[in-house]
């Protein structure tokens, strides 16, 4: 049995039939194709497939297709607008926050509500939103410090390109 | 459709899920969720509690309440349940609902997420120990998924929610067709992952009732790492410093979460009212060792743990 759902991604009204037991990150990689999410672990540890659901990051390994009928989903892919990098992921390159990059989607997508909940987070408040996000290579100096630059610009910038 | 076989009940269909378990070669295969794989379980959407605890009753054993959804998930990933149905409260309007009545009974409806507890401002300021021991769980994304009842209804003997709402002498209001009952926490676990839930009882709301004003509530856990982690061993306490009693509980130090005996600080005068704490909390847990610590290092940690407890609940009281 499969379910009719309507759900906004990135600004745009979707909509798809679903067996029960698809995820959400399932959802978005395999039948829209937004592929920038990442499966790292499947089960909720890791963070890789953050995205935000109604606002709030959520791991999409654990939140079913069907549970989203109706919501609003924001994911990697709607950072960039017309080209041009967000404020956040030209911090994350300028600051040599990514290595091998698996881990930026979802670290982009938790420091995008972060810093949405709270313009000018300290670091322990930074570490503290990212907890839920794993980084095996980068390290997570550079990435803190990327998302404390991005806040910086923002708030210089009079609130950033995506707020 | 008839099965076929010696043994079935001719006639009855049979369910994906008892496939999927006489096929161990399925089993094997089906290590995660794909999009490619036939669905394993339907999904129900009530917009009531009368319509979430109707299909819970019809689906029979095979139904499963789904709130956060972070262990059930898992759960069914890794093939360790496989519900048929799984039936979403998390739009029944009244399970979203955190309030607070004129007696002072505070009631967190069982779709309320972790993260909804942390912020909600009457839960903060009244008992912080009950909002430390939401923050502990997992990571912020889980947080907004995960909910209290889900927290305790997964029925884990380290679950964090569990001590400080023992310690709070919280009730579990629980709905079934047969009617409503609530069921004091001290009851609900009857073991490893177990609760004295039906299987077609929902728990509602978890309450808390009213405690005097100067109450104070704290929450530690013992992690092997410092991001999130599970607990190696969690405790709670909830101290009313004009009647003197102190109630402690511990979690992942036994099959389920144990409440100590209270003890009366004031009368305890003269000797240290931490001492009786550790000798009671000594003798009513049985670790074990697993894959988080030894049952050495629990019982090494426990009294180590329940000292810092202490002294954020009594400060300088119970160092007589």
């Amino acid at each position: 049995m499969t379910y009719a759902i309507r759900l906004t991604v990135n600004g745009h009204v979707e909509t798809a039939d679903v067996p029960a037991s698809m995820t959400l990150l399932e959802l978005l990689r395999e039948r829209l194709h937004l592929t920038g999410t990442k499966e790292g672990c499947g089960i909720g540890e890791c963070g890789a497939c953050t995205v935000l659901l109604d606002g709030k990051p959520v791991t999409s390994c654990l939140v079913l297709a069907v549970e989203v009928d109706g919501c609003t989903v924001e994911t990697i892919e709607g950072e960039a607008s017309d080209g041009e990098l967000s404020t956040l992921q030209q911090a994350f390159v300028d600051g040599g926050a990514i290595q091998c990059g698996f881990c930026t989607p979802g670290m982009i997508m938790s420091a995008r509500a972060l810093l949405r909940r709270n313009p000018d987070p300290s670091d322990k408040e930074i570490v503290e939103a990212i907890a839920g996000n794993l980084c095996r290579c980068t390290g997570y100096e550079a990435i803190v410090a990327a998302i404390r630059t991005a806040a910086e610009r923002q708030r210089g910038t009079g609130g950033g390109s995506h707020d | 459709m008839r099965c076929g076989r010696s043994g079935c009940l001719a006639g009855r269909p049979r369910s994906p899920m008892i496939d999927t378990e006489e096929n161990p070669f399925a089993r094997l295969r089906r290590t995660g969720f794909t999009s490619e794989r036939t669905a394993v379980f339907e999904y129900v959407r009530p917009n009531t509690v009368e319509d979430a605890c109707r299909a819970l009753a019809e689906g029979g054993g095979g139904a499963r309440i789904l709130a956060g959804g972070t262990d059930l998930l898992v759960e069914i990933r890794n093939r360790l349940r496989m519900p048929n149905l799984l039936i979403d409260i998390k739009r029944v309007p009244v399970l979203n609902v955190v309030e607070t009545d004129s007696s002072g009974t505070l009631s967190i409806g069982a779709a309320v997420s972790l993260g909804c507890v942390m912020e909600t401002a009457a839960i903060r300021d009244r008992y912080p120990g009950l909002a430390q021991a939401a923050g502990s769980i997992a990571t912020y994304q889980l947080r907004n998924r995960a909910t209290v009842a889900g927290n305790l209804c997964n029925a884990s003997p380290a679950a964090d929610m569990a001590p400080i709402l023992l310690a709070l002498s919280a009730r579990l209001l629980a709905r079934s067709p047969a009617g409503e009952r609530e069921i004091p926490m001290t009851q609900f676990f009857t073991g490893v992952k177990q609760t004295c839930l039906t299987a077609d009882e929902m728990v509602c709301r978890v309450i808390v009732p009213p405690h005097s004003e100067g109450l104070r509530t704290a929450f530690v856990k013992q992690q092997r790492i410092r991001g999130h982690d599970l607990a190696i061993v969690n405790a709670a306490g909830a101290y009313d410093p004009g009647s003197g009693v102190l109630c402690v509980a511990i979690g992942s130090c036994a099959p389920t979460p144990v409440l100590l005996e209270p003890v009366d600080v004031h009368e305890s005068r003269g000797t240290d009212a931490a001492d009786t704490v550790i000798d009671r909390a000594g003798a009513a847990t049985a670790p074990i060792s697993d894959v988080r610590a030894s049952a050495e290092y629990r019982r090494a940690v426990l009294p180590v743990l329940l000292t810092r407890l202490l002294d954020e609940l009594l400060g300088e009281e119970g160092r007589r």
